[in-house]
């Protein structure tokens, strides 16, 4: 349940497809508060939360943008939502490392 | 309207909201910051929103320049929107500035010579762009409002400036929000980003003065690093090849293999090798007939966010015919071009 798995997709390359990947994994509880509670949001259907703004869809008339696939695992499974790159915190954003699969 | 804005990233403003080092006059001006850019977002969101209705009813507005004003800023390695304007950027000391400003330039004269159109919005909108966004950051985009390019890791991609298709490409999606006003998700969004590759790869081949045989039709072929072209690849997509082993982002080459949810840099693999097979059955250069095709596809329909690959497929045969009625064999060049990919 600590552990956040990270997935940065789109942008202008396509990030995401077979071979082009950009990934991380934080702990939950390594996050600052203020963090924690921004990734807690997200992956919550609250007000404020990712689905609520709109879930994966970047911001309108933006193009090109990067999402990201926050996954928690919960006791009913896995759980994962995307957040387009604004309402992702960047100790989240920053811990994704881009590579050639 | 919102660009003197400088959006500092919410987490750290909630960050700083929360922190018991500061004052609560501090904690509570960065509480109303975050509010303050809550609403800023809205209202970047209400501006994409006014472009659609003033796209319906502001025909008798006159244009606000001749020629677009091309501003460049510096983001200086933050996330921090537009950044600090560069003066005079034309002769700029920072590579990037420079270029950004010379390739933008000129794909404002390509859109004005080649199609008629007076910048993105066709009324002479200033065409902002900020350089050395984020740190080590591999992407370049559009944001309803401006281009925004990274640095790119040094690795696996260099200055995204460097090509002169991604910046046509990001200029590009501007006019797309200006005309057609294409979804960004599923075939409206394949064709989003279809337009954007099109035409980044014909100002690529008009200032290079190549027809067709000459023109690589590569997409992002100059902004991949050591490390891509080590593992062989040429380029980010290839419009005559979407499947080629030499592309770092695949794509498919059928209509039939386009899905929805798909990212709308692969669904854009059908209508990239449409618009490529039906420039190189008719020859010559891209942007003298096809080219004039899709653009009057793009800017000469009206607003219809929900196109489909079949819709438009259709509407470039028919506008093959009433545009070129006495030559044949353009129609038969873009019925070939959709044929190819199953439409």
């Amino acid at each position: 349940m600590d552990r956040l798995t990270i997935e940065r997709i789109g942008g202008f390359a396509g990030f995401g497809g077979s071979r082009l990947k950009s990934r991380g994994e934080v702990s939950l509880s390594d996050l600052a508060p203020a963090d924690r509670d921004a990734v807690e949001r997200l992956l919550a259907d609250l007000p404020g939360s990712a689905a609520a703004q709109g879930g994966a869809a970047p911001r309108t008339g933006a193009a090109d943008a990067f999402s990201y696939r926050l996954t928690v695992q919960s006791p009913d499974g896995p759980k994962t939502v995307e957040a387009p790159e604004h309402l992702v915190p960047s100790a989240v954003r920053d811990s994704v490392r881009d590579t050639l699969d | 309207m919102t660009y003197s804005c400088c959006l500092v990233p919410r987490d750290v403003l909630a960050r700083l909201s929360s922190d018991p080092s500061l004052s609560a006059t501090s904690r509570k001006a960065f509480l109303d910051t975050i509010q303050i850019s809550h609403e800023m977002r809205d209202l970047r969101v209400q501006a994409t929103r006014m472009t659609s209705v003033a796209f319906a009813h502001a025909t008798a507005l006159t244009a606000l320049a001749l020629a677009p004003s091309v501003t460049i800023y510096d983001c200086k390695g933050t996330q921090s929107l537009p950044g600090t304007p560069v003066p005079n950027p034309g002769k700029a000391a920072d590579p990037a500035a420079k270029r950004v400003f010379g390739t933008t330039s000129e794909v404002a004269e390509f859109f004005a010579k080649v199609f008629g159109r007076n910048s993105i919005d066709g009324e002479g909108m200033t065409l902002m762009s900020s350089v050395h966004f984020g740190q080590r950051y591999n992407n370049a985009m559009w944001n309803g409002l401006q281009m925004i390019y990274g640095d790119g890791d040094g690795q696996i991609f260099v200055d995204f400036t460097a090509g002169t298709d991604v910046i046509a490409h990001e200029l590009t999606h501007g006019v797309t929000q200006h005309s057609l006003q294409l979804d960004y998700s599923d075939e409206p969004g394949g064709l989003n980003e279809s337009m954007s590759d099109c035409f980044g790869s014909m100002f690529r081949q008009w200032k290079l003065k190549q027809d067709v045989t000459q023109a690589d039709w590569l997409i992002g072929a100059d902004i991949l690093g050591p490390a891509a072209k080590a593992k062989g690849f040429t380029c980010l997509r290839d419009m005559a090849d979407p499947a080629g082993r030499h592309c770092l982002s695949p794509q498919p080459t059928l209509y039939a293999q386009v899905r929805p949810g798909m990212d709308p840099h692969a669904a854009s693999g059908p209508p990239n090798l449409a618009f490529c097979t039906a420039a190189k059955t008719l020859g010559g250069k891209s942007w003298d007939q096809v080219g004039q095709i899709w653009y009057a596809a793009l800017t000469g329909w009206g607003a219809r966010p929900k196109t489909g690959m079949k819709d438009f497929a259709a509407r470039t045969r028919q506008l093959a015919q009433t545009m070129y009625p006495g030559a044949p064999p353009v129609a038969a060049a873009v019925d070939a071009g959709w044929r190819k990919v199953g439409l």
